[in-house]
């Protein structure tokens, strides 16, 4: 009995021992399976979805309050330092292999705004040409396409703040670069047909034409590597008056002399650029030398020679007494400027350490026709140039911090100058031009980057 | 003196497993698979030496080891061409640095079927075939048969060095295909009578046909082996290299000792690569 009982006992313990492992097999089985299917079908879309972003938190101080700068936008009235979130960025892009789509905001404490939206398309045949279509960073030159978040400076050059503000404008672009295995990937041409009207809604007809062309190379022993790159920027932005104001230099006075053009007709935009990179590996570390030259025709107002929206040349808003306001499209005269301006940038990463010294010079001369004591001087004929004529120097140098993956600090300190002219005599020492304004900044950056 | 000795004996023991622990390397190696046998012979013989070590090893190509390593999901990434400056700047824009090692070096060689008369080709002849300029072996000498040319893709290190080096930089033949492997590559060369490839030099075995190359238009024709390596002779020889972070250093200098060790590079030297000296 006692036999039977132990007989019995042990095999249903067998079955049972038998029968869990069939069971859990089944179990995780059947679950396994379509847990396999969801984790595939996670995988591609993960594979597929990139969300990535940073944001840079900074605090800045000014030499004095209130002034205007490029080194992250005027400071207030009355204020000379703060505390900003200089860029928000979240950025998802979805890459289906020969196609990609692109959408980028910028989230600070001035709001909400998209950066970028555009889609992608690359040929399947040779995978050489694609297509961009949306708003996107304008193909010209090489500091413009150069990320924020990895550039060793706050700001990029006063010169491309100026020329090509908000860096994006809506329209098309051909780019045309062989594939990585081809030996002709070095070379990379892109062609954009832009609104020209930055990132506003379209104005007029007019389409804008960018060109770059770029080669890079590295040496054999990927000690040195080079890049080479030329820019070409052709289009114009409709008149919105009859008045066309260009620089001539008659007899010993050089001023803007007043022609007439027909409303509607295409002002006169077009610039050359020639950018250089330089890469060199050494006992010290990593040096890197930046530049690149601009010059070129640009239309602007009387008061500045940045690049004209539709915004700014096109409507006025007024406030009549009853509180009833009303948009008219008043218009500004076009004053039409010879410019020029470099910029040049020495990175040095120190050995192997996350330390990285920069120094960066740029120029930008936004009338090369007049210079010093000419600028503002009394013209008998025509209109006299103005603040907007004068010419900035910018000498930049920091030191990064590369803390992890995620995080990188940044302290860095303009030193601003500009020509001096006596003809612009002002109580004020933000507007006094007699000097060099007391204008420089310092800012300490802290970026985080995911 | 027997308290003082077993004191001292108690020291010794008790500091050896600490000494001993201060060996053991646990670490992930990717990339390269001309290293790969190479890697995954070091990982055995260190680890039975070793307890407690745990190494695995992963190819997959130069390329991928390289990006893996970028992005903190190999510890070591084995490489058979050099880092390119674009990633050692990608590194340091996330605040770390590169160490470099050579562990040994490579003969390249360029694998034929073995019942293909042909022994010998001039670097010329090579860029012709890897190019498609040239498509039937009789236009080089052989039988008249359709050339089919094998290639590794171009996350490999081995590709890169072979288009720098053999075909100046220029491209290969559309309808080359490309291989994910070497092991793939070998088989293949094995299997197809007008099949030509190019392998690290331990992957050539009797299944292939290694031929000789003359890099100075004919007058010198080189066989890949070892010895013409070492002594220079042979013109494709190139470095094999460990890349890993300087903050992992003392982590894994232990096996990097042992690898460029006596003992090290002996297993270089029987696993048909080309020790350090």
């Amino acid at each position: 009995m006692k036999t039977k009982k132990s007989t019995l006992f042990t095999a249903a313990l067998m079955a049972l021992c038998l029968a869990t492992p069939a069971l859990a097999q089944e179990n995780a089985g059947t679950v396994s399976y379509s847990d396999v299917e969801q984790l595939q079908s996670d995988n591609v879309l993960a594979k597929k979805l990139k969300i990535t972003g940073y944001i840079q938190t900074q605090f800045q101080k000014a030499d004095t309050a209130g002034i205007a700068s490029f080194a992250g936008g005027d400071f207030a009235s009355g204020i000379d330092n703060r505390i900003a979130v200089r860029r928000g960025r979240l950025k998802f892009l979805y890459d289906n292999e020969n196609a990609q789509a692109v959408v980028q905001f910028d989230i600070t404490e001035k709001g909400l705004a998209i950066k970028d939206a555009f889609l992608t398309v690359l040929e399947p045949w040779m995978n050489t040409v694609s297509l961009t279509g949306g708003v996107f960073d304008r193909p010209f030159g090489y500091e413009i396409s150069y990320s924020s978040s990895a550039r060793e400076t706050p700001e990029r050059s006063r010169i491309f703040q100026t020329l090509f503000p908000g860096e994006r404008d809506l329209g098309g672009r051909l780019t045309i670069q062989a594939p990585k295995t081809s030996s002709w990937n070095f070379l990379r041409l892109d062609l954009g047909l832009m609104d020209g009207n930055g990132t506003n809604v379209e104005t007029d007809s007019y389409k804008d034409i960018i060109g770059h062309i770029s080669a890079t190379k590295s040496s054999a022993d990927e000690k040195f590597k080079w890049g080479l790159g030329a820019s070409i920027y052709k289009g114009g932005f409709a008149y919105t008056t009859t008045n066309l104001y260009t620089m001539k230099k008659t007899g010993a006075e050089k001023g803007f002399v007043l022609e007439t053009v027909k409303k509607g007709d295409q002002s006169l935009r077009q610039y050359l650029g020639l950018d250089a990179q330089l890469s060199y590996d050494w006992v010290l570390g990593i040096t890197q030398f930046r530049g690149e030259y601009l010059m070129g025709t640009q239309p602007g107002t009387s008061s500045s020679s940045s690049s004209l929206t539709a915004a700014n040349v096109s409507s006025k808003s007024v406030a009549a007494s009853d509180g009833v306001v009303t948009t008219s499209n008043v218009g500004k005269d076009v004053y039409s400027r010879p410019f020029a301006g470099y910029y040049a940038y020495l990175i040095q990463n120190i050995l192997q350490t996350p330390l990285q010294a920069v120094v960066k010079y740029d120029v930008y001369d936004p009338n090369t026709m007049v210079s010093g004591n000419e600028i503002a001087k009394a013209v008998t004929s025509g209109v006299k140039t103005g603040a907007a004529d004068v010419k900035y120097s910018t000498l930049g140098v920091g030191l990064n911090y590369r803390w992890s993956s995620n995080v990188k600090f940044m302290a860095y300190y303009d030193f601003v100058r500009n020509e001096t002219t006596s003809n612009i005599v002002k109580a004020s020492t933000l507007d006094d031009l007699s000097h060099d304004r007391k204008d420089n900044v310092f800012t300490f950056r802290v970026q985080y980057k995911f | 003196m027997k308290k003082s000795l077993i004191a001292m004996g108690l020291v010794v023991s008790m500091m050896l497993p600490s000494v001993m622990s201060a060996q053991k390397v646990v670490c992930k190696i990717k990339g390269s698979d001309t290293c790969l046998p190479l890697s995954q012979k070091f990982a055995e013989v260190y680890g039975n030496k070793n307890a407690g070590s745990g190494i695995s090893v992963v190819g997959g190509g130069s390329g991928v080891g390289l990006a893996a390593l970028l992005s903190g999901t190999t510890d070591i990434a084995q490489s058979s061409r050099k880092m390119k400056i674009d990633e050692k700047l990608k590194i340091q824009e996330t605040g770390k640095a590169v160490k470099e090692v050579i562990i040994a070096y490579d003969a390249l060689s360029v694998i034929v079927n073995p019942s293909n008369p042909i022994n010998k080709l001039t670097r010329e002849q090579l860029e012709s075939i890897f190019t498609g300029r040239v498509s039937n072996w009789k236009q080089v000498g052989g039988p008249d048969l359709k050339i089919i040319v094998y290639s590794r893709e171009t996350s490999s290190g081995t590709y890169e060095f072979f288009k720098e080096n053999v075909l100046k930089k220029k491209n290969f033949a559309s309808n080359a295909l490309l291989m994910a492997a070497t092991g793939a590559i070998v088989q293949s060369v094995s299997q197809t009578k007008g099949a030509i490839g190019y392998v690290g030099l331990a992957y050539v075995d009797k299944d292939v046909k290694a031929l000789q190359v003359s890099f100075d238009g004919g007058k010198n024709f080189v066989t890949p082996s070892v010895e013409n390596a070492m002594s220079r002779k042979y013109p494709i020889t190139r470095p094999l290299f460990y890349y890993y972070l300087t903050s992992r250093d003392a982590a894994f200098r232990p096996l990097i000792n042992f690898i460029l060790s006596s003992e090290g590079q002996k297993i270089v030297l029987a696993e048909g690569y080309v020790p350090l000296s």
